[in-house]
């Protein structure tokens, strides 16, 4: 059906030749730029409304002292009590404790992927399957870790099997945090090997052949030609890790321990929904996601500025 | 393929580890799947006395008691339908603006591009207040319509940034052609771009579907009565309140994973491909 289009298409082309056929072509083109605008409006309104917009509105709402209902405008009220909030000083060192995940995440991501690099029998199925926890969700992953991890869960009947008194793993904030960055690992690494792959596969087959060569053994690749050939992708996915444990750990946190026990598993990012829902001030709650914003935004300049410096020397 | 020359490298008696290393990480993410599903098959005092056996009583008594007393079917349905919906209408506003920012001269395309691209960056916390605040204004709180407005305007974003990459693979040739026969908007779009970028948008609609299916938050607050609630934050509210029935909550757990895990059996092509537009950003 294509084919008969196709081959007439040159010819009208250039007839547009003369100040008549200029002003028909402008006319045609702004057609064209109305067209154009028409088909991106709807999705762009949704987008500057219920998305940008937001964000100008959280910015007001953190300068106000509000239920909802009626704004009493405070400056920077809200901020200040920030600073010298007890919670949020340890919910922020909660966060950082969460970091733990990032090197665990990417250290098992990378020999994942150096294994499926070797395209031995069956690595797409692999492939699949380590993407398998990607498509859960967040609820999903932490009720079964909740679950195997509870008081009645597989763990403590394993260990019962090997006469260990069960452990409460949700009582204790350390071992609770563990839990969650186990959760973290276990559904994280899958895609990110993949990410590490396609990294991998990329780089010129060439060096690895010289390298051959000149009698590196395979420990010696890894090490000296892999990894160094990924850090683009490797910087990309520490980016991804670590703005991932600022502003998406809500669902662990909610499923898993509620924030407990005191405040000792609670994320900025559920403690801006605790602040919101269950506080008469939304605008301490606003401010909070304010700053959480702004913490992410300078973050993700600082390490764009430092992984495109490695790049270039 | 190239890869192919340097794995060949490793001699075949080399490969073995591998393989069971593979498979090793494999049987970590296989078997508790497997575990929570045989858990969710039988009767509670039957998983407490032997939890890593098979059931010595096999039973769908967790998955009626569930339908039945904590209204999951309900829940199932009523998330099969917002998701539906709401996939729905972003492919639609997608494949629109999609193919206008990729074959039109739309004025500002750079700053609508930016727009886009930009959105994307906003953490979701940042977002519950002030939309929360919003849709209670226009009394969209506690309505469908409210959650599937916001899910629509956060899963545009990606989608319209997708689309416009995968329409430009479109040959530009075709669509000029098709457009001196006469063909507008609609009409290329319909005959020519949509069928060009069916793998494109089958990839994207399958990872909006996941998105929506298990999204946790909005749908926490938006639809506050726990007996409208979609499936996802009602599967976190039995796992709150039934810790020591194990089998009981394993159940809700199947019922929750058993749609993505069928979408992604079906459709893991077009997953994958979708992996490597997260890359290449």
């Amino acid at each position: 059906m294509t084919a008969p289009t196709t081959r007439r298409a040159p010819a009208p082309a250039p007839a547009a030749a003369g100040a008549r056929g200029a002003a028909r072509l402008s006319v045609a083109s702004r057609r064209q730029r109305l067209i154009g605008l028409a088909a991106v409006l709807p999705a762009l309104v949704m987008v500057v409304g219920f998305m940008a917009f937001p964000v100008a509105y959280a910015l007001y709402i953190s300068f106000t002292k509000t239920n909802g209902l009626t704004f009493a405008w405070v400056g920077l009220a809200n901020y200040t009590a920030l600073l010298s909030d007890p919670v949020v000083h340890q919910v922020f060192g909660n966060n950082l404790k969460f970091l733990v995940s990032v090197p665990l995440v990417i250290f098992s991501a990378l020999i994942v992927s150096v294994l499926l690099f070797e395209r031995v029998r069956g690595w797409r199925l692999f492939r699949v399957v380590f993407f398998l926890p990607n498509v859960l969700s967040v609820a999903v992953i932490g009720l079964m870790f909740r679950n195997a991890f509870g008081y009645y869960g597989g763990v403590n009947q394993a260990l019962g099997l090997l006469g260990v008194e069960p452990v409460q793993f949700f009582t204790d904030g350390t071992l609770a945090i563990s839990v969650i960055v186990l959760a973290l690992v276990w559904s994280g690494f899958g895609y990110q090997s993949l990410l590490l792959l396609a990294g991998l596969t990329s780089i010129d087959p060439a060096v690895f052949e010289a390298a051959a060569l000149d009698g590196a053994g395979w420990w010696k690749r890894l090490w000296h030609i892999t990894i160094p050939n990924i850090r683009r992708v490797l910087g990309f996915v520490f980016i991804i890790n670590v703005l991932y444990t600022f502003t998406s750990l809500f669902g662990f946190v909610y499923v898993m321990t509620a924030g407990g026990p005191g405040f000792d598993t609670t994320t900025i990012d559920y403690l801006v929904y605790l602040r919101a829902f269950s506080s008469t001030n939304l605008g301490s709650g606003a401010a909070l996601a304010v700053v959480l914003f702004l913490f992410i935004g300078v973050l993700t300049l600082v390490q764009n500025r430092v992984f495109r410096l490695q790049e270039e020397d | 393929m190239a890869a192919e020359q340097v794995s060949t490298r490793l001699t075949r008696r080399g490969r073995w580890p591998i393989f069971i290393g593979l498979c090793v990480v494999a049987a970590t993410i296989i078997y508790p799947l497997f575990f929570v599903t045989l858990t969710s098959l039988r009767p509670n005092a039957d998983y407490l006395q032997d939890p890593f056996g098979l059931p010595a009583i096999w039973t769908l008594d967790n998955y009626t008691t569930l339908s039945r007393v904590y209204g999951v079917g309900d829940a199932f349905v009523r998330s099969l339908a917002v998701t539906g919906v709401t996939v729905s209408i972003v492919l639609l506003l997608a494949i629109f603006a999609g193919y206008g920012l990729a074959r039109y001269p739309v004025p500002g395309r750079r700053v609508i591009t930016s727009v886009f691209v930009s959105v994307m960056l906003i953490p979701g916390p940042v977002l519950i207040i002030p939309i929360y605040l919003m849709l209670s204004r226009m009394d969209l709180v506690a309505t469908y319509p409210g959650l599937i407005l916001v899910y629509v305007a956060t899963g545009l974003p990606f989608s319209v940034f997708f689309l416009t990459l995968s329409f430009r693979g479109v040959p530009v040739e075709v669509i000029e052609a098709a457009r001196i026969d006469g063909a507008g908007f609609f009409r290329t779009l319909g005959s020519i771009v949509v069928p060009m970028g069916l793998s494109g948008l089958a990839t994207l609609a399958v990872l909006q579907f996941l998105g929506v299916w298990n999204e946790l938050i909005f749908a926490i607050i938006l639809i506050p009565d726990q007996a409208d609630r979609l499936l996802t934050p009602t599967l976190a509210n039995i796992g709150e309140r039934f810790v020591t029935d194990q089998p009981l909550v394993s159940a809700g757990l199947a019922i929750t994973a058993s749609v993505p895990l069928l979408l992604l059996a079906v459709a893991s092509r077009y997953i994958m491909q979708g992996l490597q537009v997260g890359v290449s950003r």
